[in-house]
């Protein structure tokens, strides 16, 4: 039988659709009798929802503005060596 | 994507790089950035390829000199970036030695009794959906914060699969990993930042 810990270590292949039908059929049949890992597959679904939506939309000013620093102190540098390249 | 760059206005633009002119650097930084980012999340964390692409701007000072223009600049820069991201992987897969026969988080796995029931189950619903989390700053930062501490490899499956929703094989691939070995980083991965939201829902700390 399904044990808890048995249904954590393939708990992404389930919510991903990766097992066989005979997995799949058994997880199925622990999650109906155990609520913990009820929440934890629900959990465990949630945290990987929050990866999708965090990459999006991050904005680029403050970058655009770290690589001009870096760009300007760069520049600074070569021409302070007398235009010496690498 | 953004309109190409005239081919003329590129030359002259390429001739005053090569001069050190530092306006042309904040034209050329402005233009290419944006496109240049998006490449290298494909392979890394967003602080990672914010990271790769503030050096490879650096880098184009002194290498500028040998593009030879064969390529646009667009795709010249598109490509450093990419290697430099590979290079990065690369050396960060020999440096974490990933478990492969472990499936389960070490600190998931002490939470089962010897047997096999949890021991210390999960103890809420993450009740509110993954946009209404993500709009905490204090979860987004925590996050961002959790995956700069996963080894390279993991959160680099995670980012590419998840967040770019890249197909299983091409993960595979920029990563040169099995797709068993996919499955295991994707659940370690997972397995962390469950964890993560867990202790931030049950203290509000990081
Ligand atoms: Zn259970």
């Amino acid at each position: 039988m399904l044990m808890c810990k048995d249904l954590a270590e393939i708990a992404s292949d389930y919510i991903d659709d990766e097992l066989t039908g005979r997995q799949n059929l058994s997880v199925k049949m622990h999650l109906m009798m155990c609520r913990h890992c009820r929440t934890f597959i629900g959990n465990l679904r949630a945290s990987t929802d929050l990866l999708k939506v965090h990459s999006s939309g991050q904005e680029n000013e403050e970058l655009i503005r770290k690589i001009d620093e870096r760009v300007a102190e760069a520049l600074g540098a070569r021409k302070s060596e007398g235009g010496v390249r690498e | 994507m953004s309109t190409s760059v005239h081919p003329e206005i590129e030359a002259s633009l390429i001739d005053n790089l090569r001069q050190g002119d530092a306006t042309a650097y904040k034209t050329a930084v402005r233009e290419y950035s944006p496109g240049m980012l998006a490449v290298a999340r494909f392979y890394l964390d967003p602080s990672s390829a914010e990271e790769i692409v503030q050096d490879c701007w650096v880098t184009v000072i002194d290498a500028i000199h040998k593009f030879e223009g064969r390529s646009g600049l667009k795709t010249w820069l598109h490509r450093i970036v990419a290697n430099r991201c590979k290079n990065r992987l690369r050396t960060s897969n020999r440096e974490v030695a990933t478990d492969f026969s472990e499936t389960l988080d070490p600190e998931l796995a002490s939470r089962f009794n010897s047997n096999g029931r949890w021991g210390v189950p999960p103890k809420l619903q993450f009740h509110e959906s993954a946009d209404t989390l993500m709009e905490n700053d204090a979860l987004s930062d925590c996050l961002d914060k959790h995956l700069s501490n996963l080894p390279e490899t993991q959160r680099s499956a995670l980012m590419l699969y998840e967040a770019h929703q890249h197909k299983s094989e091409d993960v595979c691939n920029i990563l040169d990993v099995s797709a068993s070995n996919l499955r295991v980083l994707l659940h370690r991965g997972r397995q962390k930042i469950f964890l993560m939201v867990e202790t931030f829902q049950e203290t509000g700390e990081c």
